[in-house]
């Protein structure tokens, strides 16, 4: 069981880091709360199972104009209706609210409210000590790995990177740098979105696709977030596996209680929270941010 | 080189600078003098293109309802229309009051974020090199976090910064603010050497008079919004008015 707990845990994990990591990035760098931003996830999904059952594309071209179209769609929502507002914080949470109704309705009216299923990109299993993994969920980790080692090396060892993370900090000193802060913000939306969107292609053959999918997401990447800190990028990692491990523990501890997991992860984030109010990696120097 | 002409900036009804005018000739290393409030800083702010920023981050609550009149000429071309980042691209750099270095982020990366605009490698470690040179307690420090160095390394990591943009011009905003007396000698013993030594064109906002006119060509006094007088050291401080009531000398 403790082995089941493991591995199931780490992909679950992985999941929610990929969607937390790109939501505490847009957090950071433009101090938004996006809560359109699981919609990504979802309509990458969405995008899969169109272009890969509904057109019949090959797997791997559906994923990259999957990839592609979800990235388009973050980036031009952005400039269309959350760039001029982006300094009124109350303002882009309803705009983002009401982006992320549109897009559900978008997939209602596309795809009905009834549950889809996407084609697996792998079939088969690898046993792992004991416990029978499916290809497809190693696939998942794997790949969530490899993306959050290029979103680490991106913001840590290149000139962008240090960009991005300038801008997060004091994005009026920024600009003294000669660093264009709106190109910045622009890019780190893509980013995120291409987070959402990557997530939402792996695990979509894992999932049943349905309009209300992005919610249950987005309530725990908040957690997640505010659990490792708000704007914390090393925090969101770590609270996504502390809480995707809560949830895979309640599910394995109480299989006729899984209904709680998510509850159950909620709790410990509130518990997290009452010991350590600004997260567990969360800003050392409040004082100093303008 | 440098050209402000008439600048005034209103925060809603209250006017924190008045129609102030000042020239920087190449070369030059101007001070610019004031006690608290007088303006210094929003003077500086508004060079760089920071009171637009501030503006448009503001935009659709009250604050936003900031004026600014006037314009700015660098190397013959008018800078007050620009973004500050665009500004800062054409090598006017500001060193902000109190430093502001980002916290999260170690020295390092903090000078490397100065060098954000050179794209070549080995420019950038040999800026880097010629900052350590200047500042050796950086190199020692270079792995630790800038929000725990000191007011003192603070500052020295700000110029620094502003160093490795190698800037045409530095406009340096109270670097001696909250240091006690050694490290501000110390500070300014540096700025000379940047003067003198790396020949950039230097705008000194500064309190502390005398330090101010140790080291500057000629300086411009402020107080309430305005500019009140300028020449050269000795001829301000020859001046009873200008000593006794704006100078506190």
């Amino acid at each position: 069981m403790v082995e089941g707990i493991i591995i199931q845990g780490l992909i679950k994990g992985g999941t929610y880091a990929l969607l937390a990591v790109g939501f505490s990035l847009i957090f950071g760098v433009a101090r938004m709360i996006n809560l359109s931003h699981t919609c990504f996830y979802m309509l990458a999904a969405y995008g899969i199972y169109a272009f890969a059952k509904m057109l019949g594309m090959p797997l791997i071209a559906a994923a990259v104009l999957s990839l592609l179209a979800t990235t388009i769609i973050g980036i031009l929502t952005y400039r269309l209706f959350i760039d001029r507002v982006r300094e009124h914080h109350v303002t882009v949470m309803l705009i983002t609210l009401a982006l992320a109704m549109v897009f559900q309705e978008w997939m209602i009216i596309s795809f009905t409210s009834e549950p889809l299923g996407a084609p697996s990109f792998i079939s088969g299993y690898w046993e792992i000590i004991g416990v029978k993994v499916s290809y497809q969920h190693l696939l998942t980790f794997g790949v969530a790995l490899a993306v959050l080692i290029c979103v680490w090396a991106l913001l840590s060892k290149t000139r962008l990177g240090v960009a991005i993370r300038a801008t997060a900090q004091d994005s009026e000193i920024a600009n003294l740098m000669g660093i264009n802060v709106r190109r910045i913000l622009l890019v780190t939306m893509g980013m995120a979105a291409v987070l959402a969107a990557v997530a939402g292609i792996v695990v979509a053959p894992t999932l049943t696709l349905e309009p209300r999918m992005w919610t249950s997401p987005l309530v725990m990447i908040m957690a997640i977030v505010v659990l490792g800190g708000l704007g914390s990028v090393k925090g969101s990692f770590i609270g996504a596996f502390i809480i995707g491990f809560v949830e895979v523990l309640v599910v394995f501890l109480m299989p006729g209680g899984a209904f709680l997991k998510g509850a159950f992860a909620l709790l410990v984030m509130v518990i997290i929270l009452l010991v350590r109010p600004e997260g567990l990696f969360g800003i050392a120097f409040e004082e100093e941010r303008l | 080189m440098l050209e402000v002409n008439g600048v005034t900036v209103r925060y809603d009804t209250a006017t924190v600078l008045d129609d102030a005018s000042l020239r920087v000739e190449k070369g030059e290393l101007v001070g610019l003098v004031g006690p608290n409030g007088a303006g210094k800083s929003t003077l500086l702010r508004a060079i760089v293109g920071l009171i637009r920023w501030e503006r448009e981050v503001l935009r659709g609550t009250r604050q936003a309802d900031i004026t600014f009149e006037g314009d700015v000429i660098f190397e013959g071309e008018r800078i007050d229309e620009l973004s500050a980042s665009d500004i800062a691209r054409r090598g006017l750099v500001l060193c902000p009051e109190r430093g502001r270095p980002f916290v999260e982020m170690t020295v390092r990366d903090n000078l490397l974020a100065g060098a954000y605009l050179c794209k070549d490698r080995k420019e950038v470690e040999k800026n880097l090199d010629r900052v350590h040179e200047l500042f050796p307690r950086l190199k020692e420090r270079e792995k630790q976090i800038s929000g725990t160095l000191s007011g003192g390394e603070r500052q020295m990591l700000c110029i620094g910064r502003a160093l490795m943009r190698q800037p045409k011009m530095l406009l340096v905003d109270e670097p001696s603010s909250g240091l006690a007396p050694r490290l501000k000698e110390d500070l300014f013993k540096r700025v000379e050497e940047i003067y003198h030594e790396l020949g950039v064109t230097i705008l000194l906002a500064e309190q502390d008079v005398s330090f101010a006119f140790d080291l500057s060509v000629r300086n411009y006094v402020m107080s309430r919004g305005h500019i009140i007088a300028h020449g050269t050291a000795q001829e301000l401080l020859g001046d009873e008015t200008i000593r006794k009531t704006y100078l506190g000398l």
